[in-house]
């Protein structure tokens, strides 16, 4: 099992690397000066001088990278050019709008789509299952963007049941604040989880294991949620890890329509300012979580299966 | 009375489907007394899988009971609630199935699924754990209180089997079916089994319900043997008494094509000729007239299963000498 | 010729008999329809502005409204629909020839260059789409043909995945192993042979992948790193409608409604032509 974890972590770290100096040559690909193009029409010789001794533009590139990859390993992502401060503290400070973000999409939306697939595999082929069925092709075709700005329009300008704008103070400002963002972002993974999850109770509930558990009794009930759902939830748990790029993506767009603090904000600010080392935190962070909560899907999946620990 | 443990009586079963009605079984009657082992011979398609699904009620969605019963200790089965169904199965009726590798969910300790199946004892949890323990080492698992934490597939199929096995005697059941509990393991691990069986029969005083094509096995450890063919019992009574002298033709060929019974070296085996009947489409009398070689023009008509002797039931007109006619 | 103008229509009257399917056929039917003719078909000019007519609500004679500089709603969404198209189409073909060349390559060639382009496709796969695309459209500078790239590029593995799978399991099937006895050279087996197989399995990915091509677009256009204003994008419309949000909310419903039209649509088709295309590569084999 250890060896097992090892081993993901270090493919994890492998695309990361990859991922992060593709990245950094990209933008130091771009034509054109750099500098001037970061500091703009305020760059003063000094600011220019310290900016590139800050960020050694003056060394060949490998030598760049070699000493990105050593503030790296030290925690340093490089500072902000405008600021002062560090990349890592800004990036680190509006990463937990994201995620808190990110988590209530996933967790009501999984919720409810195991809880509609498992119906829906328990009542095959009746009109409730068909139109279920058409309604989760529907839903997961709607970008969440576009859901965010019609939920926008509806539920907080016109009925102004929930706010537009921000993340909001305390426990339950931040739930109020959290309410149309999540439910844009988890509304077409209902749809897609759901049919996962009915496909994949289907088939398990045929297998030889469940005739057994019948055959010594076990309640019905217990056979769905002990015996078949747990083995039905497996896909779920690997479709949402690996689906961690698409969910950043859907984050980013619901961050700039509803207002909220958060990473894509920050990497959209960024970008429009020219903020190289910004960009060049954020888009490391969100790889970065990318790629550990695909290595943390594969985590829970072998906690989930007894199986997945001995493959190798 | 009291004797008598289970008895099938007259029952016949179809499944409806898109091809018409398949008579999976006709007329079935035969009977098992307590601490008996009753064997069931028949190949693929005899209506062994469906006459398990009747006893145990757990049938697919379109089969249907056109007629019989299926009396346990007295009461219907087949007009039971199914409460009362559940409260026998594991419990009164246990049932050990022919695939160990997928008969035990993957995902669950058997330490948790052996402790599941005793949800009718009202114990506590390590209790049924010490008792899940003392059934791994009666079938003979080493180290049974470790064992109890580890997961189906870090298990041998021979080991999954005597898992099985112990699952279905826990309860201490009063019929224990055993379907083709060996098919699937090799010859050694299989007398392995049949002997683990034989033991725990004498111990639990069960009655075993044995359905297999092996009729060596069957020869050794069953009392009485049931021969089944595409969905009709053939010929039924005491084990010795039908190997030595068998009355129905299908039952002889078995026996002569039986590779344990074969005595010289052959290059080709002996089989029957033919194909199983088709259940959708039956044809008129006998279900064996179109392979049996002495088939004769009685046998447009089905012959009843008679009782030759005590102990012995055949249904084949070979049994009854020609009517003289007028 | 005539062989696969029967495989068409068969495949077509497959996804007819669906209803899913029909209603998905009509559905981009009228779309590719309208993004063709859409000069001919628009009301009003959906670029030139109009002052007097600015910000007015639905009515009989703009259906959808106005904008802010009075331009015809309805007008910008037909032309938006021909935008979408003009990058999505590109897009996804690009990717899909990469994609499919890049994959066949990687599932009949050396095992290494397996790897390698494995790795490549996990890597590319692992960049959030939307992030990587604002930071290409940061150094590069918006317009119509960044986009297609940034677009095209992050779709490559998806295409090139799917494309070394059912490669690697037509390798060694039958009549591949036929061929390479009678001494066909790589090319030819993987152009003639593998392509027509591999090909069905691709196209449902692709109509799979319009919808989200569109949704990429629009979301760039929206965050004004797409398309270059006064180009109409149902993307712009939304920018401009989020920006006014009170006072002309139609804008809104009118760039988010074509674009879960259109994934619905694309959506509906590629299902059905999978249900179409699958049992019908296993017959074929």
């Amino acid at each position: 099992m250890f060896i097992y974890i090892v081993k993901r972590f270090a493919l994890a770290a492998l695309v990361l690397i990859v991922a992060v100096t593709a990245m950094f040559l990209m933008i130091r690909a771009v034509p054109g000066d750099p500098v001037s193009i970061m500091l703009g029409p305020r760059a003063t010789p000094e600011l220019k001088a310290s900016l590139i001794a800050q960020m050694a533009l003056d060394q060949p590139i490998w030598k760049q990278l070699l000493i990105y990859y050593g503030d790296l390993l030290q925690g340093d992502l490089g500072v902000d050019v405008f600021s002062g401060r560090s990349v890592a503290d800004i990036v680190f400070q509006q990463l937990p709008y994201t995620i808190e973000m990110i988590s209530l999409s996933v967790l009501w939306s999984a919720t409810l789509g195991i809880a509609l697939g498992a119906y829906a595999a328990a009542h095959p082929n009746t009109i409730i299952d068909r139109v279920a069925a058409a309604l989760s092709v529907s839903l997961v075709a709607a970008p969440a963007f576009v859901v965010a700005l019609l939920a926008l329009l509806i539920f907080a300008v016109k009925l102004q049941w929930f706010p537009a704008i921000g993340a909001g103070e305390g426990f339950w400002g931040r739930l109020n604040h959290l309410v149309l963002p999540s439910f844009a972002i988890g509304l077409s993974w209902v749809g897609y989880i759901a049919r996962l999850v009915r496909a994949s109770m289907l088939e398990v509930m045929g297998e030889n294991h469940i005739r057994t558990a019948r055959a010594f009794g076990i309640s019905e009930r217990r056979i769905v949620m002990s015996y078949a759902l747990r083995i039905a939830i497996l896909p779920v748990v690997t479709v949402i890890g690996v689906g961690m790029g698409f969910l950043l993506s859907s984050a980013v767009f619901t961050e700039i329509v509803f207002a909220r603090p958060g990473l894509g904000k920050l990497v959209i600010d960024s970008i429009t300012t020219r903020n190289y080392p910004i960009v060049m935190g954020a888009v490391l962070v969100s790889t970065g979580l990318f790629v550990v909560s695909t290595a943390l899907a594969d985590l829970i999946n072998a906690i989930l299966d007894p199986r997945a620990r001995s493959a190798d | 009375m009291s004797d008598t443990l289970l008895e099938i009586d007259n029952l016949s079963v179809d499944y409806e489907t898109a091809r018409g009605d398949l008579k999976a079984l006709r007329d079935i009657s035969f009977d098992v007394k307590k601490g008996e082992i009753v064997g069931i011979v028949g190949e693929s398609g005899c209506g062994k899988s469906t006459l398990i699904s009747s006893i145990l009620r757990l049938t697919a969605p379109n089969t249907r009971f056109r007629q019989g019963e299926v009396r346990f200790k007295g009461d219907d089965l087949l007009t039971m609630p199914e409460r009362q169904m559940r409260n026998l199965r594991g419990s009164d009726i246990s049932i050990i199935f022919q695939d160990p590798m997928q008969t035990h969910n993957p995902v669950l300790s058997i330490g948790r699924q052996m402790v599941d199946i005793q949800h009718r004892t009202k114990v506590s949890k390590s209790e049924k754990r010490s008792i899940a323990a003392k059934m791994l080492a009666a079938v003979g698992i080493p180290d049974p209180e470790a064992r109890l934490k580890q997961y189906p597939h870090e298990f041998s199929g021979g080991m999954r089997q005597r898992i099985a096995i112990a699952m279905a005697l826990m309860s201490e059941p009063d019929l224990l079916i055993a379907d083709e509990p060996t098919t699937a393991l090799d010859a050694t691990l299989e007398v392995q089994i049949i002997e683990r069986l034989q033991e725990l029969q004498r111990e639990f005083h069960c009655a075993i319900l044995f359905i297999s094509h092996h009729l060596g096995v069957i020869a050794e450890l069953c009392d009485r043997v049931v021969v089944m063919y595409a969905g009709a019992v053939v010929e039924s009574g005491d084990v010795r008494e039908i190997f030595h002298d068998p009355k129905h033709p299908y039952t002889r060929r078995l026996i002569e094509c039986d590779p344990g019974h074969i005595k010289e070296r052959a290059r080709v085996l002996p089989t029957i000729p033919g194909e199983v009947p088709d259940l959708a489409n039956l044809p008129d009398g006998c279900i064996f007239r179109d392979r049996c070689e002495q088939a004769t023009d009685r046998c447009a008509q089905v012959p009843p299963l008679e009782k030759l002797k005590e102990g012995h039931f055949a249904a084949c007109w070979l049994n009854h000498p020609e009517e003289s006619s007028t | 010729m005539a062989k696969s103008h029967s495989e068409l229509s068969i495949i077509l009257r497959g996804v007819a008999k669906d209803p899913l399917g029909l209603l998905g056929l009509i559905i981009v039917g009228m779309i590719v329809f309208s993004a063709i003719f859409a000069a001919w078909i628009v009301p009003y000019d959906p670029i030139g502005m109009n002052i007097p007519d600015r910000m007015q609500a639905p009515s009989l004679s703009h259906w959808l409204g106005t904008d802010s500089l009075g331009r015809d709603t309805l007008s910008r969404v037909i032309m938006g629909g021909q935008v979408a198209l003009k990058v999505a189409l590109p897009a996804v073909f690009g990717a899909m020839a990469i994609g499919l060349t890049l994959g066949m390559i990687a599932g009949y060639g050396p095992k290494w260059l397996d790897n390698f382009l494995m790795l490549f496709f996990d890597t590319v796969r692992s960049f959030p789409t939307v992030m990587f695309a604002l930071a290409v459209v940061a150094l590069i500078g918006p317009s119509l043909q960044t986009i297609v790239f940034v677009v095209m590029a992050t779709s490559i593995p998806t295409y090139g995945r799917v494309a070394r799978t059912q490669t690697l399991t037509l390798r060694n099937s039958e009549f591949i192993l036929a061929e390479r006895a009678m001494g066909a050279s790589m090319t030819r087996i993987l152009g003639v042979h593998m392509l027509p197989n591999i090909i069905g399995v691709l196209a449902v990915l692709a109509a799979m992948d319009i919808p989200t091509v569109i949704a990429l677009e629009a979301g760039l256009s929206f965050l004004g790193l797409g398309v270059k204003p006064p180009t109409p994008s149902w993307g712009a419309l939304l920018k401009d409608g989020y920006a006014l949000i009170r006072q002309t909310p139609w804008l809104v419903v009118g760039g988010g409604l074509p674009i879960i039209l259109a994934t619905l649509g694309f959506t509906f088709l590629g299902e059905s032509l999978r249900d179409v295309v699958d049992p019908k590569l296993r017959k074929n084999r």
